[in-house]
């Protein structure tokens, strides 16, 4: 008779798998290649990449990949291929638009020895990246590092859109004010993986770590394998979305790292223990220069961050006017009063308010 | 408890039982070490196994643990034990003065590589044709033959219940309903007609991949038992199909003469089409390319997220899910023990009406209710509360996924769940299980350590401390290990 027993509620769950969006922006810094072509080639670390888009796409027929080229002044979409600008001729007499998303279904290679799949992701992306490399010009060459928060951004409404369109579109009004509300299981588990060669350019703080913030809130995990240069950025942004940070110190051992390192998804990371890097580099950029600063002033009302004293102590973002204090007056040395300290027990360190209650909680 | 639906089961079975060499044999294939390790291995698992993939050396066995926190072991013992069973990895036998080691095994590494990386000439992610494709041939086209076929079959099985569907079904071919009787999922009976067994039941009930594959695998054992065609070469060439594209015409002529024999049975399962007049030419339909998938194989969640993306990348489309529509989840159920069904197949209804009373029914839409008498008429019929529960959540409607995930709380309500399963043991107070009894151990240590493992890799039915005995379902597992602790000590 044990097995009647009241106590014990059968619950039921759907065991269907959560699809997996996984999101590679590939730092395409033409300079920080060119450095590293003796140790590892571009195009054997594009091959390295589609090994790892494969075993990720293998895991299951649900799992999405996306990549996205972020170039010195621009993001571009290396698969799956953008749209190309619309013509006026596109629509034929019957109302259907060519589908124009896929190129490479034009021409499919067809050799029996590769996953339908596989094959078109790389035509797409090498054909993608052949054309990424033909319209850099040399006028793009002065710059020096990588406009990462436009890739940064087009990922994540990449992973938005794909988890919006997978909600059911019949939704109704209440469902999705209660989905705001509270934290319903995301519909797609969303990476971004970026590979990154590059410094991070300060004046690109507040737009990185705006995407980053944005990606943390969506519960999307941001990953970086850094094969050289410093990307303080990225490490606060694997820092606050709890994704990893791996900076190579072989980069020819590319797809080992990837392998590794990287190919758990946060579904495996529950039950894996992830790489971690030690040191985090926490330093800002300064709103009035971009320079990475160790201290500076801080505006009290919008929390804006400068290296030098703004001109005439006013706040370049909200225009408060500040007062200094006496900054710069050197601290006169008083002799220290020897202070009875009561010994706080168990770390309860609330203040005496003079009323006996705490602070009445909702 | 969770009563998730398991579609791999009975693959996961049949595998189980083949010998090493047979998967020698079969991972020689990239295709098929890719579906098996798409389908087969728990999420886990796969993470291991590409991990190790690119590794020159074994690694250690205790390196193992070190990659997954203390909270997981268990999840890992059983990664580890799955691929175990499918030969995936092999782990040296421990001894004294080695540390025990674990590698992939030779052929699934060579072959999963290739997979991933393409190249080589084993042809076996199928040869495209290259003639011209019939216009008509596009892939609703094939989804609407594909669901004919299978549906004929269901019909097949559910009319020998006695449930007359309404529309005329021609019915499948007779070479599936000697392979149904043969199955014992229909049986004769003296009258001449047939009628559905207990294994005929949980068979409707399943869902739809999960049916493809246990009548594939009857199908693949009846053939081998006939020494028509072999077994190895059949499942290979199945692994093979589920890698190709739909809607992409094949060739026939590059196949061997065995797989071509196969094609007859496969057009008459509906896992491909063959144009009337072109034999040079097959289509696998979405019953083939969706086999190495879970869930549910007339829609999956990848057309979804292909098609949100598509219309991510060019606005202006209008939705190109609505069509298939009619294949979600269409079944409501109260907690009031009412059960609305949105459908009109009448394949749906007579299989709901196997467990429900249905008392209306609308032009799209049937409502009845669960009662004592209706799930106990289920149950004389064979049919079990587990079947039962897991048909309505794997059919559950789109708005009872939604309140469910918004509310974090269970698909069904619990009431009719447990009411469903008080109602199945008012007459069972007994389960059996089949299994084994290990007793008798030299000392309470021994005992104690062979039992933690078969808790461990979860065959462990039950266990008593004080009597020093335990009952396990399955023994080839504890076998082994009882072997390599001998040799051990």
């Amino acid at each position: 008779m044990d097995a009647v027993d009241v106590s014990e509620h059968y619950e039921v769950t759907t065991a269907e798998e959560t699809p997996s969006l996984l999101s590679i922006i590939l730092d395409a810094n033409p300079r920080a290649w060119a450095a590293l072509s003796d140790v590892l080639p571009m195009s054997r670390a594009i091959a390295n990449i589609l090994v790892f888009v494969n075993a990720h796409l293998a895991f299951s027929n649900s799992n999405q990949v996306a990549l996205i080229g972020a170039h010195l002044d621009r993001a571009v979409w290396l698969y799956p291929s953008p749209p190309k600008p619309k013509s006026k001729t596109g629509a034929d007499a019957s109302g259907d638009v060519p589908m124009q998303d896929v190129p490479a279904a034009a021409a499919p290679s067809s050799s029996a020895n590769k996953y339908p799949h596989f094959a078109q992701i790389e035509t797409a992306v090498l054909s993608s990246v052949r054309s990424l490399v033909d319209n850099t010009t040399e006028a793009d060459l002065a710059t020096t590092t990588t406009q990462l928060s436009g890739a940064l951004t087009l990922a994540l409404c990449h992973i938005n859109k794909a988890a919006q369109a997978l909600c059911s579109p019949v939704a109704n009004l209440e469902d999705s004010r209660k989905a705001n509300a509270s934290d319903a299981p995301p519909t797609v588990r969303g990476r971004i993986l970026v590979i990154s060669v590059s410094d991070s350019e300060p004046s690109q703080y507040i737009p990185t770590m705006n995407a980053v913030f944005a990606a943390a809130h969506a519960q999307v995990v941001i990953d970086t394998l850094s094969l050289s240069g410093d990307p303080t950025f990225l490490q606060q942004a694997c820092f606050n979305t709890g994704g990893t940070f791996l900076a190579a110190t072989h980069p020819q051992g590319l797809l080992t790292y990837l392998m590794f390192g990287l190919m758990a998804d946060s579904e495996a990371r529950e039950a894996l223990i992830a790489p971690t890097h030690d040191t985090v580099d926490f330093r800002a950029a300064c709103f009035c220069h971009g320079r990475v600063v160790d201290t500076g002033f801080v505006c009290s009302i919008c929390l804006s961050i400068f290296c030098e004293l703004p001109p005439g102590a006013e706040c370049l973002t909200c225009g408060t006017k500040l007062a200094l204090g006496n900054y710069g007056a050197k601290p006169a040395v008083l002799p220290r009063k020897k202070k009875k300290k009561r010994r706080i027990v168990n770390g309860n360190g609330r203040e005496e308010t003079g009323s006996a209650t705490g602070t009445p909680r909702p | 408890m969770s009563v998730s639906p398991t579609p791999s089961l009975q693959l996961a079975e049949y595998l189980e039982k083949l010998p090493g060499t047979t998967f020698r044999k079969l991972y020689q294939q990239p295709s098929t070490a890719f579906a098996i390790f798409r389908r087969m291995l728990p999420h886990l698992a796969k993470t291991f196994v590409m991990r190790i993939l690119y590794m020159p050396k074994p690694i250690l066995l205790s390196d193992l643990d070190d990659w997954v926190k203390p909270s997981a072991k268990r999840q890992k013992d059983q990664a580890l034990s799955i691929m175990r069973v499918l030969y995936i990895v092999q782990i040296t036998a421990p001894s004294k003065d080695r540390p025990q080691e674990m590698q992939l095994t030779a052929n699934f590494k060579t072959s999963l590589r290739l997979a991933l990386s393409g190249g080589g000439t084993h042809n076996s992610f199928g040869v495209p044709s290259s003639l011209q494709v019939p216009l008509e041939i596009d892939i609703p086209f094939l989804d609407r033959y594909a669901r004919k076929r299978w549906e004929d079959i269901l019909h097949y099985v559910v009319s020998s219940v006695g449930f007359k569907s309404a529309s005329e079904v021609t019915g499948p071919n007779k070479n599936v309903k000697e392979l149904l009787i043969a199955g014992r999922l229909v049986d004769r009976r003296p009258n001449g007609g047939v009628g559905i067994t207990q294994a005929g039941f949980t068979f409707l009930l399943q869902e739809a991949n999960a049916q493809v594959w246990t009548l594939l695998l009857l199908w693949i054992e009846a053939m081998d038992t006939r020494k028509e065609l072999e077994a190895t070469d059949m499942l290979s060439f199945l692994f093979v199909l589920a890698s190709m594209e739909l809607g992409r015409a094949y060739d026939t002529n590059a196949l061997t003469d065995q797989r071509k024999n196969m094609l007859v049975y496969l057009v008459e399962f509906g896992l491909i089409y063959i144009p009337n007049h072109k034999w040079s030419m097959f289509f696998p339909t979405r019953l083939a390319t969706t086999l190495t998938s879970s869930g549910n194989s007339l829609r999956s969640i990848s057309d979804g997220v292909a098609a949100a993306t598509a219309a991510a990348l060019t606005p202006g489309q209008s939705n190109p899910t609505s069509n298939n529509a009619d294949q979600k989840g269409s079944v409501i159920i109260e907690t009031n023990y009412r059960l609305y069904a949105y459908t009109q197949s009448t394949l749906q209804i007579a299989v709901l009406a196997l467990f429900a009373k249905l008392n209306m029914r609308f032009p799209d839409m049937v409502a009845g209710r669960l009662s004592r008498q209706s799930i106990r008429q289920a149950i004389n019929f064979g049919i079990t509360a587990d079947q039962i529960i897991s048909y309505l959540a794997a059919h559950a409607h789109d708005q009872m996924h939604r309140t469910a995930a918004l509310n974090n709380k269970p698909v069904l309500p619990p009431t009719v769940v447990d009411q469903i399963r008080l109602w199945q043991l008012e007459n069972e107070r007994m389960k059996t299980t089949g299994g084994f009894l290990f007793k008798d151990f030299e000392d309470h240590k021994e005992y104690m350590a062979v039992a933690g493992f078969a808790e461990e890799v979860g065959v462990l039915a039950w266990r008593n401390d004080v009597k020093g005995m335990f009952f396990a379902s399955k023994h080839e597992q504890i076998r082994d290990y009882l072997r390599i602790r001998k040799k051990a000590e």
